[in-house]
């Protein structure tokens, strides 16, 4: 028989362990951190496992990384100019610009919901840092993004003339999602364990921000609704949204002018650093509502 | 190393693996799965007193180096709670714990990791979440893969292993990472006859081998055999600790007992039964 070298790294260690911590919110937050850079490993295996599991159960596998895009764009299009009539140049490349990041975010947001209830098994066998969890799924989720950089390459061949050098910001804009929606799903994932409604919720909050956020239509549009006419206090608070932010930067760098008649441009730095403060922010405070939880997660499961 | 506030017979010891002192985790049934969420919500809005339950209660054990302790009792005792506390799967609510060197986490030997890896990945994906550094995990990957014997099945998903390859494999991840302290969960009874000999024979080394063990088991004989002490649990309460032979004893004693009881209490009923049905008739 083989022998084994002991090998944690924290092996001879004594742990104390002793009744319901008093730990500050600060030290929520270190530990968290701490669990995070140490259990990367964990994390990259199971976002390389969620990706394998993707491709393997369809036909097309991957391809419709590539497809749903597109067809949800081509939906929209057909309601959007043949039904409300409404006329943007271009427009497919319009809402492709937002969709594709929507995509992402929501996917993020809905499969955090499951990530720790789905490993209730493995909670009450082992003891690990349940906030990978969430931090895997949000993660695996940047690969169907960047799956869909294809599909827009391919319909931005139909409109050449806005092909241009700020494409290359659709990066930079993409990590101040990544880090927004992490924060979010740290906190759906701990949220849904006790309170599992909030799968069924999300779907519907999800499509109802999504209709709320500058997606299908440009922010200044709203300028044209009695609505906001009156009370100029929702336009500003329609400009807080997150999502708002992030659509408009896409689409500034990808389409161009939300008019329809200027070329792509620089995306406006200030609110998306702003953004991007505003989700390290959030993301630290999620975790510390995560790590408060954490302890009865095996006793709820 | 002496635990500040500590107090009691072990207090400034050495030596030990495990000093538990009073342990007490408690279950608030009101955010139980077991019940539906809509009488949570209710009884939490309506501030109804919380429906506490003491899954485990007044647990004092220390453990040596070298010890192995066999936990018995019946269903519902408490045993895989002490091991999920010991663990470090759930937090004490009351009493003061003190673990000493790495724990092995795994405790239900049958459980995978994920379904659609092969048993490779999920050797790998299992080292990553006990915590081992991945260069070890690999290093450990051809010792697992011969004990586990489970042959070219290793690079196929986990969801075509029958439920004995995925106790094999689940078994010999658990044990090769040579923790200091091992705890195991009714083991001994995985696998085939042939795999459960050779688990035995791994689980004996692992004690010799100057390792602390904590093993939940109904295998008196087990108990007897290769445990120098014992302690039996009922209702979440210690009931005696001490030599295996006189801990069996007593279990088997009150189990016995329990079941006279269950007899006469069937055979009150069945009497009836039998007396009215003349009548009946």
């Amino acid at each position: 028989m083989l022998r084994f070298r002991p090998m944690f790294p924290s092996a001879a260690r004594a742990t104390l362990r002793s009744g319901p911590g008093t730990a500050t919110p600060l030290r929520l937050l270190r530990q968290a951190i701490d669990e995070v850079v140490s259990r990367r490993r964990l994390i990259r295996y199971l976002v390389q496992a969620d990706m394998k599991k993707r491709g393997s159960d369809t036909l097309l596998g991957n391809l419709w990384w590539i497809f749903d895009p597109l067809l949800q764009m081509l939906v929209y299009v057909v309601f959007i100019t043949i039904i409300a009539q409404r006329s943007q140049p271009d427009y497919p490349l319009f809402i492709f610009a937002s969709i594709l990041p929507f995509k992402w975010y929501q996917s993020v947001v809905t499969d955090s919901t499951m990530s720790v209830v789905r490993q209730s098994s493995l909670i009450r066998q082992i003891a690990f840092p349940k906030i990978v969890l969430p931090i895997a799924t949000a993660t695996a989720e940047v690969v169907g993004f960047v799956w869909g950089f294809i599909p827009l390459l391919g319909l931005m061949l139909f409109y050449a003339d806005r092909i241009t050098i700020f494409l290359l910001w659709v990066p930079v804009i993409a990590v101040v999602q990544y880090v927004f929606s992490v924060a979010s799903a740290i906190f759906v994932a701990a949220a849904n364990v006790f309170f599992r409604d909030l799968g069924n919720i999300v779907t519907h909050l999800m499509r109802l921000w999504w209709f709320l956020s500058p997606g299908l239509y440009s922010i200044d549009n709203l300028n044209s609704v009695a609505l906001f006419k009156e009370h100029h206090v929702l336009l500003d608070i329609a400009r807080l949204n997150p999502l708002a932010t992030l659509f408009e930067a896409y689409r500034g760098v990808i389409y161009g002018a939300a008019d329809g008649k200027g070329p792509p441009h620089m995306p406006d730095l200030g609110s998306l650093a702003g953004l991007l403060v505003a989700s390290i922010v959030l993301t630290a405070l999620a975790a510390i509502f995560f790590k408060r939880l954490e302890p009865s997660f095996a006793k709820v499961l | 190393m002496t635990v500040p506030g500590f107090q009691g017979p072990w207090a400034g010891s050495s030596d030990h693996a495990i000093l538990a002192q009073d342990i007490g985790v408690q279950y608030d049934l009101r955010f139980s799965r077991k019940k539906p969420v809509r009488e949570s919500m209710a009884s939490v809005i309506l501030r109804k007193p919380p429906e506490r339950f003491w899954a485990l209660r007044h647990l004092s054990v220390r453990l040596s180096q070298g010890e192995s302790l066999g936990v018995i009792g019946p269903n519902g005792a408490g045993k895989s709670t002490m091991l999920q506390v010991l663990a470090g799967i759930l937090q004490p609510s009351e009493g003061r714990l003190e673990v000493r060197g790495a724990v092995s986490g795994l405790l239900t030997l049958g459980a995978g990791f994920d379904e659609e890896l092969s048993g490779r990945e999920n050797i790998l994906l299992g080292g990553a979440f006990l915590g081992l550094e991945d260069r070890v995990t690999r290093s450990l990957m051809p010792g697992i893969i011969e004990f586990a014997d489970i042959g070219q099945f290793i690079d196929t998903p986990l969801k075509t292993y029958s439920s004995g390859m995925r106790a094999r494999l689940g078994f010999s991840i658990a044990t090769a990472v040579d923790p200091d302290i091992l705890l195991l969960d009714e083991v001994l009874a995985t696998g085939d006859a042939t795999f459960r000999e050779k688990s035995k024979g791994r689980v004996i080394e692992l004690v010799r081998s100057a390792k602390a063990v904590v093993l939940v088991t109904h295998d008196m004989n087990w108990v007897e055999e290769y445990c120098n002490r014992a302690l039996l649990l009922e209702k979440g309460e210690v009931i005696m600790e001490g030599a295996p032979s006189e801990v069996v004893a007593l279990h088997l004693e009150r189990t016995a007992q329990a079941k006279a009881e269950r007899e006469a209490a069937a055979r009150a009923a069945g009497l009836g039964e039998a007396a009215l049905a003349p009548r009946a008739r």
